[in-house]
């Protein structure tokens, strides 16, 4: 909804934001004819989690922080596990590693798959929303349905279920798949690898309004592969740090407008987690597929578009698909499925990639095995600064434009980075002011 | 959770740490353990989780939270219908509202599975009127107390009334 007048001086508001998982708004304020202030505000209790979780067994959060968010409960699970580990210096064995990993993948796949197909692309054809896009192009939205299903299927099958899976455990897993389970993915992986395919072939099509952003990238490196869960973090400005390390590296700040806490870093404020950065800075991981795919689309060395992160997210539903079928190729169950984790104190920290962007996790834990203090990073909160930057742009090149048009380019600015609101602030909503 | 019956699907949509909204799960727990028939796959907290898990059966039923001005712990039977919409006050029109808290509501998704052609043939709400949807745990006194008579409707359901 939007209020308001073509003038100098207008407020607009939008109240609500479709297609973006929770609650969230938006305000600009337009002020003789320049824009004055724009604000990402962020409603809802912040922290509750964070708070659940103090006096809680070390061996919870997997299964708590799981709830966050309905789209990605595994990086919640896995960036918990990653950080209670840490506490107690264990690192677990390459089949876990694999066995996490392909969960991981079928996370991706399963969300990269809804937003690019059923959330973002209606905004390049023109079409309110998933609904008139399948009467447009039914195949393109069954595709994206298929390889959502193929994702969930790999979830369940090594989760025990694909929302909130319940397989996983701090130290790895409760039950290791049996050799024929996971073999059996196999060719549901190639069909869902050519799906993924022709969905970059399909989103490289879409016409891109010519932007470039001057984004500072943060995401996980590894050398050995197209980092997911492993790896440390880096940035294009030459950051190499831990979980710990970029922890101390940020400060996390509570703005009255927002019950999230906005994430800055030190030297310069803003950054970006996600998509452009992973792909910015692990190009040279992808595996053959998912790299000929960014070749073909053009998508050269890095993408600084924003509009074009669905191809770049179409990418990665490649390289998910590919690296999920690697590791079931190659799958050997582990024994045992998991590490055993002391009851003792500890510190630790963890990060890994959601399909939108770093998570990270930190708890410090007593003598008794409590946690006495949570900290949870979501990538939301982190790339809130450069969604704001996106939309002072989007509003600045469109202030000529009628209210509704502007309304709906800034949803766009912010679909464009799958934006978690439930996750940020742990719901979020938008608004538009002209004034 | 997701309890299964043949042809029949009851979906528990919501989240337990969002107070009220997580009656919809509550009930489904409820019915699972109420009979064997009933297969718990867990919570659902996005509704185009339906996608894959209603497809062509005969009878989803849906239970979630809703907001409304009757009284808290208020029971809603609808039947889904988004080609039967007609206009303000029709809970059809409103379908957001009636899917509490998420950002995709059932009857977009509905929609969106008819377009596909993967929709169920017959799609009800059971929705329960919440009074808290803050953070937190624990449903409020009056929708914890309409609990089992939304489990009982929802058996009455599965057993062909309607």
């Amino acid at each position: 909804m939007s209020h308001g007048t073509r003038r100098a001086d207008r407020t607009f508001a939008v109240d609500g934001l479709a297609r973006v998982e929770g609650e969230g708004s938006f305000r600009a304020v337009v002020r003789d004819g320049a824009v004055a202030d724009v604000e990402l505000t962020i409603f809802e209790p912040p922290r509750f989690f964070e708070a659940l979780l103090r006096g809680r067994d070390r061996l919870e959060p997997p299964d708590i922080t799981a709830r966050i968010c309905g789209i990605c409960p595994v990086a919640y699970q896995m960036s918990a596990c990653r950080a209670i580990e840490d506490a107690y210096g264990l690192r677990v064995g390459a089949e876990i590693a694999a066995l996490r990993r392909l969960l991981y993948c079928g996370e991706w796949i399963q969300s990269h798959a809804l937003h690019v197909a059923l959330l973002h692309a209606p905004d390049f054809l023109g079409c309110a929303d998933a609904v008139e896009l399948a009467q447009l192009d039914r195949p393109a939205v069954e595709r994206a349905l298929r390889l959502k299903r193929i994702g969930n299927t790999v979830m369940e099958t090594v989760g025990g279920r694909s929302v909130h899976p319940v397989n996983v455990r701090v130290g790895g897993f409760y039950k290791a798949p049996a050799l024929e389970q996971i073999a059996a993915l196999a060719e549901l992986l190639r069909e869902a690898r050519d799906l993924a395919l022709a969905t970059v072939e399909w989103t490289a099509g879409f016409d891109f309004p010519d932007v470039e952003a001057d984004y500072l990238f943060v995401a996980l490196h590894d050398p050995e592969r197209y980092a997911i869960d492993s790896g440390r973090i880096c940035s294009t400005a030459g950051l190499d740090t831990d979980a710990a390390g970029f922890l101390a590296a940020i400060v996390e700040e509570h703005v009255e407008r927002s019950t999230a806490l906005q994430s800055r870093l030190f030297g310069r404020d803003d950054y970006l987690t996600g998509p452009l950065a992973r792909y910015a800075l692990n190009r040279e991981q992808l595996g053959a597929p998912a790299r000929g795919a960014a070749d073909a689309a053009g998508l050269g060395a890095s993408c600084r578009n924003p509009f074009r992160s669905i191809v770049v997210r179409s990418v990665e539903l490649v390289e998910a698909c590919d690296q999920a079928l690697r590791i079931v190729e190659a799958y050997d169950a582990p024994h045992p499925p998991a590490v055993e984790i002391p009851v003792a104190a500890g510190t630790g920290a963890g990060a890994t990639e959601a399909p939108r962007g770093l998570l990270l996790h930190r708890y410090e834990i007593g003598v008794d095995g409590l946690i006495t203090s949570a900290q949870i990073v979501p990538p939301t909160a982190q790339n809130q600064l450069s969604i704001e930057a996106d939309l002072r742009r989007v509003v600045e090149l469109g202030l000529d434009l009628p209210d509704d048009e502007l309304t709906w380019r800034c949803e766009q600015a912010v679909r464009n980075h799958d934006p978690c609101i439930s996750c940020a602030a742990h719901f979020l909503d938008v608004e538009v002011v002209r004034g | 959770m997701s309890p299964v019956r043949g042809d029949v699907v009851v979906a528990g949509i919501g989240s337990e740490y969002r107070r009220d909204d997580g009656v919809g799960v509550e009930v489904a727990r409820v019915l699972a353990a109420a009979s064997s028939d009933v297969v718990d796959v867990g919570p659902i907290g996005e509704p185009l989780d339906l996608l894959g898990r209603w497809d062509d059966v005969g009878l989803a039923v849906v239970v979630d939270a809703v907001r409304g001005e009757e009284s808290p712990g208020t029971i809603h039977v609808l039947e889904l219908d988004p080609d039967r919409r007609s206009g303000a006050g029709d809970p059809m029109s409103g379908a957001g509202s009636l899917a509490s808290t998420h950002g995709l509501g059932v009857i977009d998704v509905l929609r969106l599975a008819r377009a596909v052609g993967a929709a169920p043939r017959r799609v009800v709400l059971v929705g329960v009127v919440g009074e808290c949807f803050d953070a937190g745990i624990g449903l409020s006194e009056a929708v914890g107390r309409a609990v089992p008579a939304a489990a009982s409707l929802v058996l009455a359901l599965l057993d062909g009334g309607s």
